[in-house]
């Protein structure tokens, strides 16, 4: 056994501190840059420079994964024809309802112009690629392989073919990030299909769970009703599907009823998102950006509160 | 043992990227839930071993990696590496006394310590995870140590000869 006392003093600017010293400085220093953190975004910088750096480190350990995936492909050529065959009369199908589409929207732009309404259909995508999903259990959220060079901005939409999947909330030049859903920290504000009810849909924390917790006893819900965005908040354009409600449940003495609803996306499969974004919503968020500069942006619809 | 020697810095990142490795590998649900945390254990294996060059301040920058990559709050696994790192300091010498796979037993408290100060954090973050299946990976981080810690020590060894 060797007395290691001096050793504990390592020398630091030249002195040799007290470990216990030391950690006590450490968590004053911790706490108010966790502070400054959740408070302000004048920390994005280092953080994206530091996310730079650590992204090769990140890309190994998404390589088994990916070389899997490849090999899959290399070795499954009847799987690899029928998905052809499978996705050739997709395209099929879409591309005859997408004739409908367009004359539909001509129709619809028409309509919207002699009502002198200032809301456009027009929307911009962009196809990203999901990275990875968070290590981390219990936060939702992916990473994306478009940054801020290819134009993506904070609060950009995710869709996937079935529905919203979330919203991008860090972006670095080459990548970004986007909370889910159903990410406990997300709430996103939806109207019921059938009835034009508007409420907040809050993750829940599992990957195929909504919950809204805002709704009175009397409240017109119940199971299989569409859930679409509404659009208020600002963040989503209105009228993508967000989930099927499975159940509503009434708890004798509660104010509100317990529902719970199915996110309609496949958050937790495939591989490619789009981000869906109008040309208000981008003035919108540079706009934001420019503000936050300052204050902290504080959106009353979809804002996750610890990004 | 290997805290006579000083090990060389290259060795130790790169231990600390290769655990950062199996942190990050992408896992089912189910299985990422009970992932043993063997960057902290890494981490708190050289504040161990080697008190000379790997201190507090190197753990809290190894924290801050995390936190840039899992998208926590700033200094959330920075301080909780820091902390957990000051109890294996102030357990040192009395870790010194057992053998690799006795001293799990007495990193238990630390490595609870360690997930204790994260959740404390989300909790006030407002990103609270209040599941008992949060505390397995501190038993996964337990059963783990003996194999890990053994071999950092001989690949260690083997560096110093």
């Amino acid at each position: 056994m060797r007395g290691l006392a001096e050793d504990d003093k390592t020398p630091f600017l030249g002195r040799r501190i007290a470990p216990g010293i030391r950690i006590v400085a450490i968590a004053i220093i911790s706490i108010i840059l966790m502070m400054v953190d959740h408070a302000s975004t004048s920390l994005t910088p280092v953080r994206s420079t530091l996310a730079v750096a650590t992204q090769p480190i990140q890309m190994i350990a998404e390589m088994p994964g990916e070389i899997a995936h490849y090999m899959g492909r290399y070795f499954d050529r009847g799987q690899l024809i029928t998905e052809n065959e499978a996705l050739e009369q997709k395209v099929l199908l879409l591309q005859a309802r997408l004739q409908r589409l367009a004359s539909l929207q001509a129709e619809n732009e028409r309509i919207r112009a002699l009502l002198a309404s200032a809301s456009s259909l027009d929307q911009n995508v962009l196809i990203a690629r999901i990275l990875s999903v968070s290590p981390d259990p219990y936060r939702h959220y992916i990473k994306l392989n478009k940054g801020s060079t290819d134009g993506v901005f904070v609060g950009q939409a995710l869709v996937d073919a079935n529905g919203i999947m979330g919203q991008v909330t860090d972006v670095t030049p080459l990548d970004s990030r986007a909370i889910l859903i159903t990410d406990a920290n997300h709430g996103i504000p939806v109207e019921i299909n059938r009835t034009g009810l508007q409420t907040i849909a809050q993750g829940s924390g599992k990957s195929n769970e909504l919950r809204l917790p805002f709704l009175a006893n009397n409240a017109d819900i119940r199971a299989d009703d569409l859930l679409v965005t509404s659009g208020l908040g600002g963040r989503y354009p209105a009228g993508y599907p967000v989930g099927t409600v499975t159940s509503v449940v009434h708890q004798p003495g509660d104010e509100f009823l317990d529902v719970v609803a199915n996110p309609s996306a496949h958050l937790n499969r495939g591989r490619e998102v789009l981000l869906v974004w109008t040309s208000n919503t981008e003035a919108q968020a540079r706009e934001d950006e420019a503000i936050t500069e300052a204050a902290p942006a504080d959106d009353a619809g979809a804002e996750p509160t610890a990004p | 043992m290997i805290i006579e020697r000083r090990v060389s810095g290259l060795l130790i990142v790169a231990t600390l990227g290769a655990a950062l490795f199996l942190a990050l590998l992408p896992l089912p649900d189910a299985l990422s839930a009970v992932r043993p945390a063997i960057y902290p254990a890494t981490v708190l294996f050289w504040v161990l071993m080697q008190p000379m060059s790997f201190g507090l301040i190197a753990a809290w920058c190894c924290g801050i990696l995390i936190d840039v990559i899992y998208g926590t709050p700033f200094g959330e696994h920075g301080l909780a590496m820091a902390v957990a790192g000051y109890a294996v300091i102030r357990l040192r010498d009395l870790l010194w006394t057992f053998p690799v796979w006795q001293q799990s037993v007495l990193l238990l408290p630390v490595f609870i310590l360690y997930e204790f100060v994260l959740f404390w954090i989300d909790g006030v973050a407002g990103a609270e995870v209040n599941q008992w299946w949060r505390w397995l990976p501190v038993l996964t981080t337990t059963v783990i140590w003996p194999f890990w810690a053994s071999l950092l020590e001989r690949i260690a060894e083997f560096e110093v000869g």
